[in-house]
């Protein structure tokens, strides 16, 4: 099992390793586009319509033994539930499908995390969460997911995708793109934005399914190491209490024909 | 030396060219564009089509025809980057499978009835497998 979590993860990195240079582009462009943009008519820069439920997707793996790794996000999704009143989840994870099942939301849309067509899932997900928020059925989009800090160690986390908030990062970049000079957009920079923004939806669900997928192998690795470790100071304890019954029972066997023998009077 | 500029295709899988290019032609949302070395910054969305490019790599000079879905093309002084969902090269087509596709896509068209998103859904579908197959040579 340890083993097999180790040959998995690397594929798992590989993955995310060769997502990198699109996510890079992709956030460079969209930063260009901000910079261009002075009025942005997107749904998804509005805030979402009042007094629906908040959008969640919930994202853990297919399978357990990880040890506290399904269930940390899971927590985590019960945690903003509670601070956030009403929620409709949307579920990526066979884990996370039971976890909202249990809750009593039974009909809610699911999809498995470890498929070979990534790319399909998240665009379905995607999909469903645009045609929601634009028709007023969600107030907005988070996504719970695993966050890979290191091999040891993952935390869950919550992101708010849409409505787009924009990070402050982009305000000092853009001056670092302001020396590239005037960039020209095809045909403008508005439409270029309204194909980018449900485009970066799709990738960040994306490169969060490829984040869980090595997260959950990670913790997988670890947990099973731990359970080999105790497994073996178990063996180790156990051969030692055995040992010392049978040792009791050959002493006492010995005494017994001593004694035997004394009370014959035996030479 | 020809006049070049590093030229990258990147899809969320791979990157699936890495190199120099003389001329890279996509299609955009307006039409085809072209862009040589030294073009203007440019940003432009792509949709479904044949992307071609005179590339240049490791010192031999070659054609690249790529059927693309779609995505964004960006030229920058310094380089060309495609960003895009999809790319399929020559080898890599099932002409069967793409036929299919195409009916499947224009049948669902069909049922939709006049809802304009689920129609450009479509559309983009029937426009990529048009593409495979205008690049195997079979439209």
């Amino acid at each position: 099992m340890k083993q097999v979590a180790a040959a998995k993860i690397r594929r798992a990195e590989m993955a995310r390793r060769q997502a990198r240079p699109y996510a890079d582009t992709l956030a460079e462009m969209l930063r260009d586009l901000m910079q261009a943009v002075s009025h942005v008519d997107h749904p998804f820069m509005k805030p979402g319509k009042e007094g629906t439920p908040a959008g969640v997707i919930l994202m853990t793996a297919d399978k357990g033994l990880a040890g506290a790794f399904n269930s940390n996000v899971i927590r985590a999704a019960e945690t903003y539930a509670r601070d956030g009143g009403d929620v409709r989840y949307y579920t990526v994870g066979t884990k996370a499908r039971n976890a909202v099942r249990r809750w009593g939301m039974a009909d809610r849309p699911a999809w498995p995390l470890g498929t070979a067509a990534k790319l399909d899932t998240a665009r379905a997900v995607a999909q469903m969460v645009t045609d929601d928020f634009t028709q007023g059925t969600i107030s907005g989009i988070t996504l719970i997911s695993s966050k890979m800090i290191s091999m040891m160690s993952q935390k869950p986390e919550s992101r708010k995708l849409v409505p787009i908030a924009l990070d402050p990062s982009f305000d000092s970049a853009a001056h670092d793109a302001g020396a590239r000079g005037a960039v020209e957009f095809s045909p403008s920079p508005e439409f270029v934005l309204s194909r980018l923004l449900p485009k970066y939806l799709e990738f960040t669900i994306y490169s969060a399914m490829l984040e869980t997928d090595a997260a959950f192998f990670a913790a997988q690795l670890v947990a099973m190491s731990n359970a080999t470790d105790n497994a073996s100071k178990l063996i180790d304890e156990l051969t030692i209490a055995m040992n010392n019954a049978r040792q009791a029972a050959i002493t006492k066997e010995l005494l017994e024909i001593v004694a035997g023998a004394e009370a014959l009077g035996v030479e | 030396m020809a006049n070049v500029i590093p030229f990258k295709l990147i899809t969320p899988k791979q990157v699936v060219f890495e190199g120099d290019a003389e001329l890279v032609i996509a299609v955009t949302t307006e039409g085809e564009e072209g862009i040589l070395p030294k073009h203007a910054p440019f940003l432009a969305a792509l949709k479904p089509g044949v992307l071609r490019a005179n590339v240049v790599k490791d010192g031999a000079a070659s054609r690249l025809e790529l059927a693309t879905s779609e995505g964004f093309m960006q030229a920058l002084p310094d380089r060309v980057t495609v960003l895009i969902d999809e790319a399929l090269r020559f080898e890599d087509v099932d002409v069967a499978k793409t036929r299919e596709e195409l009916a499947a896509a224009i049948d669902r068209q069909k049922a939709e009835g006049g809802d304009p998103a689920a129609f450009a859904r479509e559309q983009s579908v029937v426009d990529f497998a048009n593409a495979k197959l205008r690049l195997t040579g079979s439209h």
